[in-house]
């Protein structure tokens, strides 16, 4: 992949004892727990979530009404900041506080391999500072890597791809929805049941976050979430770029899915560079995804301008242009493009046989077996905790580390590389001098973003401009940085690259 | 727009070598030992679970 890319997942929390009204302090809690060298600080001064890439700006945000009675039954004596308790890691990740949720945002990666490695990194980080907080509580404390709480309310794993701004705002979602809605197919978690419905008639749908979808597109995030969500905040040089900031995806805990969602979708990005343009267009998209996650037959079919279609067909038809335009690039690419009709085909013959790649296949191979040998209806309660128990990501009681302790699923990345992105940043990007500059330097930074730090050196103010740097393999500069022997000679060599 | 039939599908393109893994350097994927799963194990590690807990769990809104 050529495109600087990043996944944030919010993470669920439960804490033994503790109620709905306690998570924001919790999540506090649990970040604050953090272990490793960090900058306390984020430079927020750069951030527009109101920004519409349609070329306005909202009012203001939506939000869910239950918290915000929650927030005014409950206020905490904290200011923002403090609840936020923003860290900035030597590995140029960024672990805060979201909404009452722990939140992981991977650095910027360029290749799949080390995003893998990155987001399980962040798996490890996060559970490092839930488990302190567990001991220093004396209560259980529980990571979920997952997108619902089977009561109503969502959060997120979102991915962000870096594109050209120029182009066409319509070419752009034309392409984007039928296959964001689509995806979903061997990108989605796998969620028991159907949101707000006590007795569901799906046993297991396949994804996570298409409850919670209420709109085709928008700005908001918090509530009537949509599936291409169009806040413009490209983190880089506006006038050359657009971040696709796409929000209606679920939190895998598969490397290879994950991998294989990222994968197709830069790919997409791509086609949509080159000027490829897709003639499918789905009749109401937010129904669509909906009916394609909830079919109790695995049939799959979408309506669209040209009728009923199949979502595996559709997929087929970007995976075909793909292959067409992009097969023999490099071996990434290769990768992802025969790993794509693989999983397609799979899914059409017999879908079972991906159990040890895809979530939601997985999840339901092991809730079936619960359910056969206890004798259980789908819709009875323990299978919604079994469910939420495949996503905890502590190794000894999560049940897909279960399943990958039996060798039954998958991995693209060791556990020596998960270690090593733990503390190490991907050297070809720009998350490199972030990275570098938290480890040797963290004294000196006044506050940083994903665009620029603000060091504060010899008494002067120095601003080290990170956004030009997103196209550039960053691996020189990034050799040069790590034997600079001081803050002056480091800053000088970022200021002179490119 | 062609729409992929079954006859006319994209043959996959021939890799050079054997394609096992995203990106070149690094681990790549490695298929799992292809032993059943230990089924006792698995539905032990599931018993333990609470059968209450997702009803416990209470989230908020998130992005």
């Amino acid at each position: 992949m050529h495109r600087l890319i990043g996944l944030e997942t919010e993470y669920g929390l439960y804490v033994e004892g503790r109620g709905v009204a306690d998570l924001l302090i919790d999540a506090m809690s649990v970040v604050r727990q953090c272990p490793f060298p960090a900058v306390r600080s984020w430079d927020y001064r750069l951030e527009d979530p109101r920004r519409d890439m349609r070329g306005f700006r909202v009012e203001q945000l939506q939000v869910d009404p239950q918290d915000v009675r929650i927030d005014q039954e409950h206020p905490v004596p904290f200011s923002e900041r403090e609840v936020r308790s923003d860290h900035v890691l030597g590995n140029g990740a960024r672990l805060y506080n979201d909404h009452a949720h722990p939140e992981y945002a991977t650095p910027e990666c360029r290749r799949l391999l080390d995003l893998i490695a990155h987001d399980k990194a962040g798996e490890r980080i996060v559970l490092t500072c839930a488990q302190r907080l567990q001991h220093s509580i004396g209560c259980r404390v529980a990571l979920y890597k997952n997108n619902t709480d089977y009561h109503g309310s969502s959060y997120g794993c979102h991915e962000s791809y870096l594109l050209r701004r120029d182009i066409p705002f319509e070419q752009l979602t034309a392409n984007m929805l039928p296959f964001l809605v689509t995806r979903m197919l061997y990108a989605g978690a796998g969620k028991v049941g159907v949101e707000g419905e006590p007795n569901p008639r799906v046993p297991l749908q396949l994804s996570q976050r298409a409850d919670f979808y209420m709109d085709i597109m928008n700005v908001e995030t918090l509530y009537r979430r949509p599936i291409f969500n169009t806040r413009d905040e490209p983190h880089a040089p506006m006038r050359h770029y657009r971040r696709l900031h796409v929000i209606c995806g679920d939190a895998n805990m598969s490397e290879y899915a994950t991998a294989l969602k990222v994968g197709t979708t830069a790919l997409v990005l791509d086609l949509t560079e080159s000027g490829w343009q897709t003639d499918i267009v789905l009749h109401d998209p937010v129904r669509a995804a909906q009916r394609l996650s909830r079919d109790p037959d695995l049939k799959w079919l979408v309506e669209t301008d040209l009728g009923t279609l199949s979502a595996i067909d559709i997929q087929r038809a970007y995976c075909k242009a793909a292959c067409e335009h992009f097969a023999g690039r490099d071996p990434e690419t290769d990768w992802v493009l025969q790993e794509w009709q693989t999983v397609l085909d799979t899914l059409e013959t017999d879908p079972d046989l991906l159990a040890d790649r895809l979530d939601w296949v997985a999840k339901r191979k092991l809730l079936s077996l619960y359910v056969e040998s206890e004798g259980l209806s789908w819709d009875h309660p323990a299978l919604f905790a079994l469910d939420l128990e495949y996503h905890n990501i502590d190794p000894h009681e999560g049940l897909y580390y279960a399943l990958l302790e039996q060798g039954q699923m998958q991995r693209l990345v060791s556990d020596e590389a998960i270690e090593q992105a733990m503390h190490n940043p991907p050297m070809d990007t720009r998350a490199a001098v972030r990275g570098l500059c938290v480890q040797r330097f963290a004294e000196q930074i006044e506050t940083l973003n994903w665009e620029r730090i603000i060091l504060r050196h010899a008494d002067q103010t120095v601003r080290l401009d990170l956004s030009r740097l997103v196209e550039q393999d960053l691996r020189p500069l990034s050799r040069r940085l790590t034997a600079a022997p001081d803050v002056t000679t480091f800053v000088r060599m970022v200021k002179e690259f490119g | 727009m062609t729409i992929w039939q079954a006859e006319e599908r994209l043959r996959r393109p021939i890799p050079q070598d054997p394609i096992t893994k995203p990106g070149g350097d690094g681990d790549g994927p490695t298929r799992p030992d292809v032993k059943r799963p230990d089924t006792n194990e698995l539905l032990k590690r599931m018993r333990r679970i609470d059968p209450e807990q997702a009803r416990r769990y209470r989230q908020r809104s998130g992005e």
